[in-house]
């Protein structure tokens, strides 16, 4: 596997999460959720991939979505957690810092060995 | 920044082409949903936006960042019909899936018809073991009988021949039920696991393909 193909499969792997994540305190439309993304990470690479993934999360029951007129000139889509979102992020919170730590492990335990060379 | 009819017609162009796109693989109330969230986005940024240096530029740079429409489509394409058919590996999901590769892809179109190609050869052989008990005198490995040094074909097929063929005798009996069944069980099981994969590989491919920071892996 190349460098880049590993990060993008890292990137894939978290951005479920993310978006998830970005609609845990209340409800967002897309953009919104882009724009909180962007500010806490660079998982965003296009902002047209964002928008088929909140409809698979929708499909999945994950979120539940509705129109919201006359907020602004132009109708909004407010994505909120359903249960079954708010439980799944729990147990994917609880995955990803499970093994955020085990490789952090793996990295303590690992010499430099660039390091040791020089 | 306040749109021109020239810019509100390069987005409703922006927009036909992602309809028109994503019509040919998903129910058209998830397409008009779909479409009607893009625009809403669109609008959105465009509010948003300062407006320079010109209406066009930015424009541009803001269809830039939402990506072409073919790639959104893609994407869609991608999380709802790829991913289905990988999360669950059903036939018909993946049927459904290779089907919208090949008729949007070329790379798709040559592992559908490879795919479709394996597939007709496991049903092929699991037909001639259902076959041949119904059949034993039509089904089975063909041999030609008569000289041999006249004989320049392989010498021996297997198959099903109506009328059975003057030339030609059936020699193996009733083994070739169990090595037929075998057969096409092994090749529809090994075609079904590499479809999978090639899923797998196109998924992550396009999502590569797609992306500007890692367009080197393509």
């Amino acid at each position: 596997m190349s460098h880049d193909n590993w990060l993008e499969q890292l990137r894939r792997g978290g951005l479920d999460l993310a978006i998830l994540l970005a609609v845990a305190n209340g409800p967002r439309y897309g953009l919104a959720i882009i724009e909180h993304l962007e500010a806490f990470t660079d998982l965003v690479v296009g902002e047209g991939t964002i928008y088929p993934i909140l409809g698979r999360l929708t499909k999945e029951g994950l979120l539940e979505a509705n129109w919201v007129e006359g907020e602004a000139p132009h109708p909004r889509k407010y994505y909120r957690l359903t249960k079954t979102g708010g439980r799944r992020l729990r147990e994917m919170k609880a995955e990803w810092r499970a093994f955020a730590e085990k490789i952090d492990r793996l990295i303590a335990a690992s010499p430099d060995r660039e390091g040791e060379r020089r | 920044m306040n749109l021109t009819e020239t810019g509100q017609s390069r987005v409703n162009g922006y927009l036909f082409v992602l309809e028109r796109s994503l019509k040919t693989f998903l129910p058209i109330d998830v397409v008009r949903d779909a479409v009607r969230e893009i625009e809403s986005h669109l609008r959105e940024r465009v509010a948003a936006s300062d407006g320079l240096p010109n209406e066009r530029e930015a424009l541009e740079r803001i269809l830039l960042e939402l990506g072409p429409p073919l790639h959104v489509a893609k994407a869609y394409s991608a999380e709802r019909i790829v991913d289905e058919a990988i999360a669950t590996e059903r036939i018909v999901p993946m049927l459904r899936a290779v089907w919208h590769l090949a008729v949007t892809t070329v790379i798709g179109f040559g592992a559908a018809l490879g795919i479709l190609i394996a597939y007709l050869v496991g049903v092929a052989f699991l037909s001639l073991a259902i076959l041949k008990p119904v059949f034993p005198n039509n089904v089975g490995v063909w041999v030609r009988t008569g000289d041999e040094s006249l004989r320049t074909e392989f010498p021996w097929r297997l198959g099903a021949q109506f009328p059975i063929p003057q030339n030609e005798h059936i020699v193996g009996g009733y083994w070739v039920i169990p090595i037929c069944l075998f057969l096409g069980l092994l090749v529809l099981v090994v075609n079904h696991r590499c479809t999978v994969k090639f899923l797998h590989w196109w998924r992550s491919r396009r999502v590569l393909s797609d992306d500007p920071h890692l367009g080197t892996a393509r």
